[in-house]
């Protein structure tokens, strides 16, 4: 009985954690196709468009959906936030895999410096790293830029300036080398379990070590390659800090930069259905990834945490 | 077979990741302790003024400590009950329940979302609008016909805990289910043939043999907590108050609003020891600990 009682209460508490946590996000979903009148009037129920289906409920819906998109230039964060983290994850997968190859199967002077070096970016946060940076960047451009004046003069680009501040470049450089550590670390240890048969078999058959690396070992990484893209995509999508100190042109703003400037406005002229609407873009993405790679993600929970 | 090393390959497949790592990690994490030991406005020329920056942080009154006192709430509140409900749902997921999956699948969920989606998704939950799903709980199901502002400055460090709690169980629940599938079945068994009750297995048995992850875990929540940024900057509109502040915040304000670089950097040094002290402890756990793919 006592036992039956204790089963009942697990459920429960269960239940109703999986409400707090499964409501919230239907509610944003729903809320997301009503009027901001529709909102005050009706805050709970399902919009119209879902009891009364027509064209003209449809109206708010196709509405947000466009002031977010298109007005609220969703649309540009969108491709933003594609091309960073995308050229962001191509250039971290291929670094790190070169490096931790080389660290993992070849024995040479320096390794343990290297690889050490590495490890021990694994607890530098961010925070550190950000205020340097910023007045590095500003040196960098300015370095390279009368570095290069001698060069673009002659092919006819004279007052060519190059600026690290507000470039997607320059961010990407940043995740890239910031990611680096983790990746490097993953990679590593995956690329030690490897048989060395593997190479040499290759090597007999002729093959240069960069072959062996491209047809034979990378190959074979893939899952390895797999989890560090997962996290790196994880952390990289959803990055604040850093891309709102180095990204001040709208036109050049990630998805969370920008979801938090349209919200700062959007709560000022309390146009909730934009909100609403704003919130499942940049969350739709995510619920996606996270469907199709569940399993992976909470397997690998222990690295997510190195990540941090 | 031992061939040589073929060092021009080496060194070709180092090159990019060394290159890049040099030049934007460690260079700025180096500059770094050298900012926070000089005053300077990013402008005019640095001034070297050993650990004035530091001496200023910590005397008493500074909006520092205070910063420092939320993140340390910031971290015990919702800290605590986060690792209890962690710690609850999975070992009731461990022992058994119909329906496991779709609960660990569900709860894990929040922890991908992005922190700034998280803070605006609260926001419209706490609005005193009319659009807010609190209050208008609050004036449905209990008649309350005034509507609280839960966001505004003075109530925020209340109005944190429930969002971090709800994004970050699933994590640590994984986290611990983990450890808890790692326990052989057998001690279980043969402390049931004792009769033992199931909280007598869950202190007697499973806790002690997860400790190392749990250490952990806590590891995670007090890095996690230092770091505390982006859903106080959200939830401010950018402009925290001296009731609100968390370290990295202040930095954030301190360097890009006040152009007071090297007390920014010196609380960036803070957290950094802050973070290896943190790491150090345990960090003969985490070596320990197998990789999975």
């Amino acid at each position: 009985m006592v036992a039956r009682i204790g089963t009942g209460l697990k459920y429960a508490v269960m239940l109703a954690y999986l409400v707090a946590v499964v409501y919230p996000l239907v509610w944003i979903l729903y809320t997301s196709a009503k009027s901001t009148q529709e909102v005050y009037a009706n805050p709970f129920g399902l919009p119209k468009l879902l009891t009364a289906p027509s064209r003209a409920n449809a109206g708010p819906l196709i509405e947000n959906y466009s002031n977010a998109w298109i007005k609220s230039q969703f649309s540009s964060y969108f491709v933003n936030s594609v091309k960073v983290v995308g050229i962001s994850l191509g250039l971290i997968l291929l670094f790190s895999a070169m490096a931790a190859y080389v660290l993992a199967r070849f024995e040479f002077r320096g390794r343990g410096l290297i690889s050490t070096l590495f490890l021990s970016g694994l607890i530098i946060p961010m925070q550190l790293i950000l205020i340097p940076l910023f007045f590095q960047f500003s040196d960098m451009g300015e370095w390279l830029t009368s570095a290069l004046s001698p060069l673009s003069q002659r092919v006819g680009l004279g007052g060519l300036t190059i600026s690290f501040h507000d470039s997607h470049e320059g961010l990407i450089l940043i995740y890239v080398a910031a990611s680096l550590p983790f990746s490097v670390f993953v990679l590593t240890a995956f690329f030690r379990t490897l048989p060395e048969e593997l190479r040499e078999a290759a090597l007999m058959d002729g093959a240069s070590e960069a072959q062996v690396f491209r047809t034979v070992m990378m190959p074979i990484a893939k899952p390895g390659l797999v989890t560090v893209a997962i996290f790196n995509f994880l952390g990289l999508w959803n990055e604040y800090l850093f891309a709102l100190v180095f990204l001040n042109n709208n036109q050049l703003k990630t998805l969370p930069l920008g979801l938090a400037s349209v919200s700062m406005q959007a709560q000022y002229k309390t146009d909730f259905g934009l909100l609403f609407a704003g919130l499942v873009i940049v969350m739709l993405p995510t619920l996606i990834v996270y469907i199709l790679l569940q399993e992976r993600l909470t397997k690998g929970v222990t690295l997510g945490a190195l990540k941090g | 077979m031992k061939s040589r090393p073929p060092i021009a390959f080496i060194a070709v497949f180092l090159a990019p990741a060394v290159i890049l790592y040099g030049i934007f990690v460690l260079l700025p994490a180096a500059n770094a302790f050298r900012y926070s030991l000089m005053r300077w406005d990013g402008l005019s020329d640095p001034v070297w003024v050993g650990f004035k920056n530091f001496e200023s942080i910590f005397r008493s009154g500074d909006v520092f400590l205070g910063a420092l006192y939320h993140n340390a709430y910031l971290m015990a509140v919702p800290g605590a009950i986060t690792i209890a409900l962690a710690l609850f749902f999975a070992y009731t997921l461990h022992r058994g329940l119909v329906g496991g999956r779709l609960f660990r699948i569900t709860f894990f969920f929040p922890n991908v979302i992005s922190s700034v989606a998280i803070s605006i998704l609260w926001i419209l939950i706490y609005s005193p609008t009319g659009a807010g799903l609190l209050n208008n709980i609050l004036k449905s199901v209990f008649h309350y016909q005034h509507p609280i502002p839960f966001t505004q400055s003075s109530r925020l460090l209340t109005a944190l805990p429930p969002m971090i709690v709800w994004s970050a169980t699933g994590f640590y629940m994984v986290l611990f289910l983990a450890a808890m599938e790692n326990i052989p079945e057998t001690y279980y068994e043969a402390a049931k043939l004792d009769g033992a009750s199931n909280s007598r297995l869950f202190f007697g048995i499973t806790l002690p043999l997860m400790w190392d992850v749990l250490t952990t875990g806590v590891v995670y929540m007090v890095i996690g907590s230092l770091k505390m940024f982006d859903m106080i900057w959200i939830m401010e509109n950018g402009r925290p108050s001296k009731d609100t502040h968390t370290i990295a915040s202040l930095m954030y304000s301190k360097v890009f609003e006040e152009y007071n670089i090297g007390y920014g950097s010196a609380i960036a040094v803070f957290l950094f020891l802050l973070i290896l002290l943190a790491t150090r402890i345990t960090f003969r756990f985490m070596r320990r600990e197998r990789l999975e793919y």
